[in-house]
């Protein structure tokens, strides 16, 4: 090892002591660059600096202490690390050849000739001689035994090899509850599992199983498990993905379909171009948004700052990984700081898969409801709005710049005032009065004040609200028209009397300004706001107003204060939002000091008057022409049937705080050095990492401006390409998996050399090129072939002499014994109890009650009730939390779905045996599966126990086991029963 | 409290063991640790606790003396450098509300709302130079956390845990105390087990709730009874029993059979370690415990005496549960950013805020020192005193701090650390003064790990095709803090 300067003391080996034969110089560019870039590098680089010796200029190599001693290679430590019978370097590759060594010991020999200002940098070769990079041969099952199914030729050969002997059959008993669980989670009714001992018909079975709708359900968890699918961001402010379900829909269909894998991938990665029209292609995209989001990064910061710029950045990275992981069973998020140590990925290859997705983000799209045709035509209406609103902003903006130029003096002193006197941003909730929402800004609302009698007032002031919805803050809801009456009347019929008409022109947003406005002196009962123009929110219109004051001069009472508040409508929200809250005397105040407030108020006077006349006749035009433009366009907008939305990767969607879409505007892409978002390298294009021979790195070579669909749909086209080598090989390897309950592969997101190799390669190209050749593709018939074979059909008992060879059970002499999954323990629960809801699809049931949505939601698992029916329905329609996941699914081993996750745990803790015996859900459970005993078991106390244990375990118990339930039974009664039997072992685990 | 006494359980599931003969059953529970017999050096330390700071303490207003700030109070404040800042433009310069003072041998200036921590101060190694990576609340959390700014990495609590098992087999390895008013950015994520076994995740202890661990006892119920649930049990083990000895060879069976009898022992070892009421009261007052108990009023205006009591009752926990064996105590302070506001993301108002926080947080720690001190186990635990980042010299309307995470303190204590001051941030409190070498959390890690009998960077597990540590491909043992 490497090691600051210590390895000095590494014992020198030396060769021979005759004098060196004059040797040919190997050339440094030819010869000696090669080895050393391809396998020095990529530690020895000027950023990495291994051990302090850098390999990348002649200075720095050269500087190292007896690193090269030109013309003495016995002295050089180069050589000395990497010959000799067990060589230091490199570290974690395999040593350098013979002929490799010599090269450089010739080149250090012949003088250690380095050319002037040549730069070396680190180069792995790509070295594609990989089980998992090499073609898949066509499936191939001449030579197999014809008398076996093929799975079992390959299993059988290899077992005689390793002289294991299958145990025998398991008994039906045993099969049919193995089978049932494995193809669609749940337990088989005491009726199927008759049926079967009676019939032992093994296909028709399979058949029957592989129909039902539980399949796409069992075989969607897996997926879903794979996709890291959840329905809310993570991160911080973990806010709920009201519409993720679509995605989760699905891939249950598609299992339940038997969808074609082609089609299945491409929908995922590019369904919207490869398949337009198709509701599936966008739905499918919940895949690329399912992982976590950082909504404060991307929301509350934006990428106009380096944070945001850096959660942009981390969120590629994970959509880049979840797609290369789950198809390709490749880590090529190793590739972001330095090329793959292991595997042929560059850093060139990481950052074009960047530019791949550079242009989408995570957010609701429109899947169904709205024709492409429309669909269309509403990104073009919505493209112009953005248009106009950017112009309107900038012409605004640059009023501003003249302005601010000319106000400094008053700016100054604003801040002075502001910084001096100011209460922060934090708020009072009760902000104050808010109608309900509005499809059209022209429809009227009003809010009035009854203040108990008449009396004489001399002014009104509007307090504008204060909410950070959208990041509009001040003057949040206030109208752009409105007009203030004073009447003696309740409904303003009779002698009312117009205060202030703001309803002819739109009003500039009066923002942290009060209003002050002349009451006539005369005496009024009611005070009434109406807006005749409501102000924009997101897509729809609101008023909102933060506090009304009515005062009298001379006198120092606020007549409105806790008056009665009457409204055409409001909205009535916890604190926030109440009619209550216009009068409350609690509103935004920017400064506590009266006279603080007076002089910014004259300031601010002083200001607008500025504003005003720098507001040239032709700014005031094009303004009113771009509102008179967005008026019909946002009509428009409006008139688009909203659709059915789904979480996925989107380009277009309304912008929401400093969070963006692209319209299909991909972000400059370039390499970054160390993956640090401050160090740009060359501009990237989309492009792919060359995994297998025939494969062009770069998609539109020379283009830099390529369509961001077309992208995506090249890499969809990539992934499913009839040579890619690796996905064929992954899907295989996991269908393997789920079926069997061990891989083929130990690591099933990971088929390169830091992962684990096949233990039956010839097993899996075979079912690899059986899937890629099959014409339909068809998922449903590799599992048929899977579970038809005897490998699968084994018992799973215990047999010494085969242990003594095979422990692991890694060659199928036996079958895997399986503890249920966390899901199929709760689904199965609810079954056998009479509870489960076999509703499918649709919004997920939630199995918390959210506590303080607006801010930070807290999901407060304990206060639901378990035995609300709503949450009776199986495990995959659980709205899945990521920042509070389900204590007793997490318990029980599920996924966390922060990351993929290929495989599930099994630990056996303290924790879960508490959580199974103790759960809220396992005691109504058990009280319910109680009842349903007493009521539908009528018969003897015997009897009663061979029913429950049908129900549970699927089949009758022994003798020994009987003894104990009815004692049991006939102690403690039905429901302590029933609880015992859900914390078996023999409910728990698979035979 | 007394139901499920498992007297009559334990003796039957010790006549089981017996007859379970040669399987190593109790190797899927075993409680050892990856590196139990073989840790790569001679431990300094046993045991950890991690006091975390939600919402980013300030380290100007606390630990971090800026003599400069009260001089140029209320100028512009000009670092010779444009300032990008999470939520606000940088305002003017801004002193702290608070006095500082010296402390201990060497006179460490800390300020009025941490003194309580003057009486230990000479035990505490203080950094000054920590830097993050951003200033993004769930990103610098993590990072402190698990040494990732992003999610799917195990908590440090976790790798410890896996490292080194527990030695109480009858209490988790791993123990988290949560702000009982919600749970800071990342929920759970700050203490996932991730890709290691999901027996070193975090447990969730919240101390002075009626259920301080989720399903440590049966719910309420119509049916459950002591009777019921004690028999429950018992017909369970032989049931599970007789199913394990019908299929031989296979060591989970077994190991689930004795995970109830292990879930016995974990009702009376954590109902013992919970139960603070026979604490003698000058132990109860130093650490700060009110007289109502959790009940106190937090209604209102965050106060003092709440935050005594809450972070107080946590460090008194902490210790019960540490003295009995477990590994690593995770402490929090604060929540999520609720309203009102109870934790340390003082945007608004810096002295409304950190004062009732830093005093309650002070309190406790200090009494957690002197208290494992004079047990003897202040030599053997390590305390690590963390946040997510630090605040701004600047101020943000005027009366609060924006984010800092170019440069904060931490602060650790205990388990061979020497006291003392290990890095520096520059006059401001706005970068490290030395900018080339500030501190990083693999640098904490690294030195904590270290003190543990662990090699950091030989500590790795292979997850998706990368050998993952604690401390990514970073990390330096801060030797000079080392007695």
């Amino acid at each position: 090892m490497l090691k600051r300067l210590d390895f000095c003391v590494v014992p020198v080996l030396l060769f021979g002591v005759l004098p060196a034969p004059v040797v040919a110089a190997p050339d440094f560019e030819n010869e000696v660059a090669p080895i050393l870039e391809q396998n020095c590098l990529s530690c020895h680089n000027s950023d990495d600096r291994k051990g302090n010796l850098v390999l990348s200029s002649k200075a720095e190599a050269f500087s190292f202490e007896s690193g090269i001693v030109p013309g003495n290679p016995s002295s050089s430590l180069l050589i000395n690390v990497v010959s000799g019978p067990d060589p230091e370097m490199p570290q974690k590759a395999d040593s350098l050849s013979e002929e490799q060594v010599a090269v450089l010991r010739d080149w250090i020999t012949a003088g250690a000739e380095w050319p002037e200002g040549r730069v070396l940098t680190d180069n792995p070769m790509r070295d594609l001689n990989w089980w998992s990079l090499l073609p898949i041969p066509e499936a191939n099952s001449t030579g197999l035994s014809v008398r076996l199914n093929p799975v079992d030729a390959f299993i059988e050969a290899e077992l005689r090899e390793k002289g294991l002997r299958p145990v025998p059959e398991a008994d039906a008993e045993t099969l049919i509850r193995r089978v049932t669980y494995d193809l669609t989670g749940l337990p088989p009714t005491p009726e199927e599992v008759a049926r079967f001992l009676d019939s032992k018909d093994w296909s028709v079975t399979v058949d029957r199983l592989l129909g039902s709708p539980a399949f796409g359900e069992k075989f969607a968890q897996h997926w879903l498990d794979v996709a890291r699918y959840a329905e809310t961001h993570g991160y911080d402010k973990d806010k709920p993905r009201n519409q993720a379900w679509p995605y989760r829909d699905y891939v249950i269909a598609s299992f339940n379909e038997d969808k074609s894998f082609t089609r299945f991938v491409q929908e995922q990665v590019a369904g919207d171009v490869l398949f337009p029209g198709d509701p599936d292609g966008v739905r499918a995209l919940g895949f690329l948004a399912a992982g976590p989001w950082d909504f404060i990064g991307h929301w509350e910061v934006g990428e106009g700052k380096l944070d945001g710029r850096i959660a942009k950045h981390l969120d590629r990275d994970e959509m880049v990984a979840a797609v290369f992981n789950a198809f390709q069973s490749t880590t090529v998020q190793c590739a972001q700081c330095h090329h793959h140590k292991f595997d042929p990925v560059r850093m060139e290859d990481y950052y074009r898969l960047h530019a791949v997705f550079a242009a989408v983000d995570r957010a609701n799209r429109v899947y169904e409801g709205l024709p492409p045709a429309q669909q269309r035509r509403k990104n073009e209406v919505t493209s112009q709005i953005n248009n106009l609103k950017r112009e309107q902003a900038s012409l605004t903006s640059d009023i501003n710049r003249r302005v601010a130029a000319k106000a400094s003096g008053i700016d100054r002193r604003l801040a002075e005032l502001r910084e001096r006197y100011g209460t922060g941003t934090e708020l009072m909730p009760q902000y104050g009065y808010h109608s309900q929402i509005s499809e059209r800004p022209d429809t009227e609302k009003w809010v009035q004040i009854d203040i108990g009698k008449a009396r004489a007032a001399t002014e009104v002031r509007l307090m504008p609200a204060f909410d950070n919805y959208n990041n509009i803050g001040a003057g949040f809801g206030f109208p752009v028209r409105y007009r203030v009456e004073a009447s003696n009347d309740a409904n303003f019929e009779n002698g009312a009397r117009l205060l202030f008409d703001g309803s002819q022109e739109d009003q500039i947003n009066p923002r942290k300004q009060t209003v002050r406005i002349g009451g006539d002196g005369r005496a009024f009962r009611y005070l009434r706001i109406t807006a005749t123009k409501l102000v924009e929110r997101k897509q729809d219109y609101i008023f909102a107003i933060g506090e009304v004051e009515i005062l009298n001069e001379g006198a120092s009472e606020n007549y409105a204060l806790g008056a009665v508040v009457d409204a055409k409508d409001s909205i009535e929200s916890g604190t926030r939002w109440a009619r209550a809250n216009l009068v409350d005397g609690i509103y935004f105040r920017e400064v506590d000091n009266p006279e603080a407030a007076g002089e910014i108020a004259d300031l601010e006077e002083q200001r607008r008057a500025i504003e005003q006349s720098f507001r040239t006749p032709k700014t005031k035009k094009r303004l009113a022409e771009i509102s008179k433009l967005l008026t019909p366009l946002e009509a428009e907008q409006k008139k688009f049937p909203s659709g059915q939305l789904v979480y996925a990767a989107a380009t277009h969607f309304p912008r929401g705080g400093r969070f963006m879409a692209t319209e299909g505007k991909p972000r400059p892409i370039h390499l970054l050095h160390r993956g640090d978002v401050g160090s740009n390298g060359d501009r990237m294009f989309p492009g792919v990492p060359p995994l297998w021979n025939g494969v062009e790195p770069a998609f539109f070579e020379g283009d830099d401006s390529w369509d961001e669909g077309q992208a995506r749909a090249e890499l969809a086209r990539y992934l499913t390409r009839q040579d890619n080598p690796l996905l064929w090989r992954s899907i295989a390897n996991r269908i393997w998996q789920w079926v069997f309950g061990a891989p083929l592969v130990g690591t099933p997101n990971d088929f390169g050399r830091g992962g684990m190799e096949p233990s039956h390669p010839e097993l899996l190209d075979f079912l690899a090129a059986s899937l890629r050749d099959d014409p339909n593709q068809s998922i449903k018939s590799l599992v048929r072939l899977l579970v038809s074979s005897e490998a699968y059909r084994r018992s799973s008992k215990h047999q010494e002499d085969n242990a003594a060879i095979d422990d692991n059970n890694v060659y199928l002499w036996r079958a895997n014994r399986r503890r249920l999954t966390a899901e199929e323990v709760r689904d199965s629960i609810l079954a056998s109890s009479g509870a489960l809801d076999r509703r499918m699809g649709g919004p997920s049931f939630q199995d918390f009650i959210i506590e303080k949505p607006q801010h930070s939601p807290h999901y407060q698992y304990h206060l639901h009730d378990p035995n609300d029916h709503n949450s009776h329905r199986r495990s995959i329609y659980r709205f899945v939390v990521r920042s509070q996941p389900q204590p007793m699914l997490t318990t029980l081993d599920c996924a966390d779905p922060s990351m993929s996750v290929p495989q599930r745990d099994e630990s056996t803790t303290a924790l879960q045996a508490l959580t199974q015996w103790n759960h809220r859900f396992i005691e109504a459970m058990s009280l319910r599966m109680g009842e349903r005993l007493q009521k539908e078991m009528t018969g003897s106390a015997s009897e009663k126990i061979d029913g429950a244990c049908r129900l549970v375990i699927g089949r009758d118990p022994s003798e020994k086991e009987r003894a104990i339930l009815l004692e049991h039974l006939e102690e403690h009664g039905e429901a302590s029963l029933s609880r015992l039997l859900f914390n078996m072992n023999a409910f728990v685990y698979v035979d | 409290m007394s139901i499920n006494l498992p007297a009559n359980r334990r003796q039957f599931l010790g006549a089981l063991g017996s007859s379970f003969g040669g399987l190593a059953m109790t190797d899927l529970l075993a409680r050892d640790g990856m590196l139990s017999s073989s840790l790569h050096h001679a431990p300094k330390a046993k045991r950890v606790v991690q006091l975390f700071m939600a919402g980013a303490a300030s380290h100007v207003d606390t630990f971090d003396y800026k003599p400069l700030l009260k001089k140029k109070d209320g100028d512009p404040w000009d670092p010779g450098e444009t300032v990008e800042l999470f939520q606000s433009k940088p305002g003017a310069c801004f002193a702290s509300p608070w006095e500082f003072r010296p402390y201990g041998q060497r006179g460490k200036m800390m300020s009025d709302i941490v003194a309580p921590l003057g009486d230990v101060v000479d035990d505490i190694a203080f950094v000054h130079n920590v830097e993050g990576k951003t200033g993004v609340h769930s990103q610098g959390t993590l990072l402190q956390t698990t040494g990732f700014n992003f999610p799917g990495f195990p908590s440090a609590g976790s790798w410890v845990s896996y490292a080194l098992g527990s030695e109480n087999e009858n209490l988790p390895g791993f123990v988290v105390l949560p702000d009982h008013r919600g749970l800071a950015s990342n929920g759970a994520k700050n203490w996932a087990n991730a890709f290691l076994p999901a027996d070193h995740q975090g447990t969730v202890i919240r101390p002075g709730n009626a259920e301080p661990i989720a399903d440590l006892f049966p719910p309420k119920s119509g049916f459950i009874n002591a009777s019921n649930d004690q028999a429950g049990l018992d017909a369970l083990g032989r049931l599970n029993a007789i199913h394990a000895m019908a299929r031989p060879g296979d060591d989970r069976l077994a190991a689930r059979v004795r995970s109830y009898e292990l879930a016995a022992a974990m009702q009376l070892s954590a109902t013992d370690a919970l139960d603070v009421s026979r604490e003698p009261e000058y132990i109860k007052n130093m650490y700060g415990l009110a007289p109502e108990g959790p009940g106190v009023n937090d209604a209102g205006i965050i106060n003092e005496k709440a935050e005594s009591e809450f972070f107080g009752r946590k460090c008194l926990v902490a210790r019960r549960l540490l003295e009995r064996g477990v590994r690593f105590v995770q402490v929090w302070s604060g929540n999520d950013n609720g309203f009102p506001r109870r934790n340390w993301d003082s945007h608004g108002d810096v002295k409304r805020d950190h004062a009732p926080l830093a005093l309650g947080m002070s309190r406790g720690a200090a009494a957690l020192i002197k208290d494992l001190k004079q047990r003897g186990l202040l030599e053997d635990t390590i305390i690590l005193w963390t946040t997510e980042f630090g605040r701004m010299p600047c101020s943000q309307g005027s009366t609060g701090r924006d984010h800092n995470p170019f440069v904060f303190t931490n602060w650790l204590c205990g388990g061979g650390i020497k006291g003392g001051t290990y890095g520096e941030s520059d006059e401001w409190g706005f970068k490290p003064l030395d900018r080339a070498h500030p501190t990083h959390v693999y640098d904490i890690h690294a030195t904590l790990m270290h003190q543990l009998g662990i090699d950091h960077e030989r500590l790795t597990v292979r997850n998706n095709g990368i050998d993952r540590r604690l401390t990514d491909v970073h990390g330096r043992v801060i030797e000079e803090m080392l007695a």
